[in-house]
């Protein structure tokens, strides 16, 4: 097989960031992280199989501060993507293209990301 | 239909599908991550919940397997490597909602 010559993108290296690149490559990386997390989620719940005494370990794991930590920053993960994923589908539509309107979107995700993430915490913990 | 398109025409579909089963399913491991065993294993073991969250799964990854097609695509210039990555990922995606099933079913 022949190996490709084409140049590979995005140019991490070469771009000058701006508010566009960078929830571009957020949202990337962010994407990956979530599977990563479903993934360990869904050990998490297999973990289950192994009955009661064995999970007593999981259940101080997420007591402690880390694990704590945790939940909150995969809050972030969730609402930044389910944001940003909401403006790719804007967009896919043909809305937001305006320069001006892209950069006010992409401050609203990054801002909105931090306030979805209270909310969710909050309405999951019934505090709301 | 060209097959790009129909992977376009998946992958929109599939993360719209997935925004309102990603709310549902954080606010409800954010409820009870720190629950007592029991606590858990009945909100995955009853209904709704163990049908959606197998839903949430499988949409998950049949539209993260489309996502990182696309990661190797931009960064890994080696078709054989890519091939070989692809068909791992698949693999992947459809193991791990499969195996998390046959344990919801079992708990």
């Amino acid at each position: 097989m022949e190996q490709n010559k084409n140049p590979l993108s995005p140019h991490l290296q070469i771009y000058k960031w701006q508010i566009s690149s960078l929830l571009s490559i957020t949202h990337r990386i962010v994407g990956v992280i979530n599977i990563f997390a479903i993934t360990l989620i869904c050990l998490w719940l297999l973990y289950l199989l192994l009955g009661e005494n064995n999970y007593e370990i999981l259940k101080v794991f997420f007591n402690s501060l880390f694990g704590k930590f945790l939940i909150i920053s995969l809050c972030w993960t969730f609402s930044f993507h389910i944001l940003n994923e909401i403006r790719h589908l804007a967009w896919d539509l043909g809305y937001g293209f305006d320069l001006k309107i892209s950069k006010i979107t992409g401050t609203f995700v990054l801002v909105g990301s931090f306030i979805l993430t209270i909310l969710f915490y909050t309405m999951g913990r019934n505090f709301i | 239909m060209h097959t790009s398109t129909k992977k376009w025409l998946f992958e929109k579909l599939s993360s719209l599908i997935l925004i309102p089963f990603m709310v549902w399913f954080l606010i409800n491991f954010v409820k009870i991550y720190d629950n007592d065993y029991q606590q858990i294993v009945e909100f995955f073991s009853e209904q709704p919940s163990k049908i959606l969250f197998s839903v949430f799964i499988v949409i998950a990854y049949f539209f993260s397997a489309l996502k990182i097609t696309e990661i190797f695509e931009d960064y890994i210039s080696n078709d054989k490597i890519k091939n070989v990555a692809n068909k791992l990922l698949n693999i992947f995606a459809i193991l791990i909602p499969l195996i998390t099933i046959i344990g919801i079913l079992k708990l």
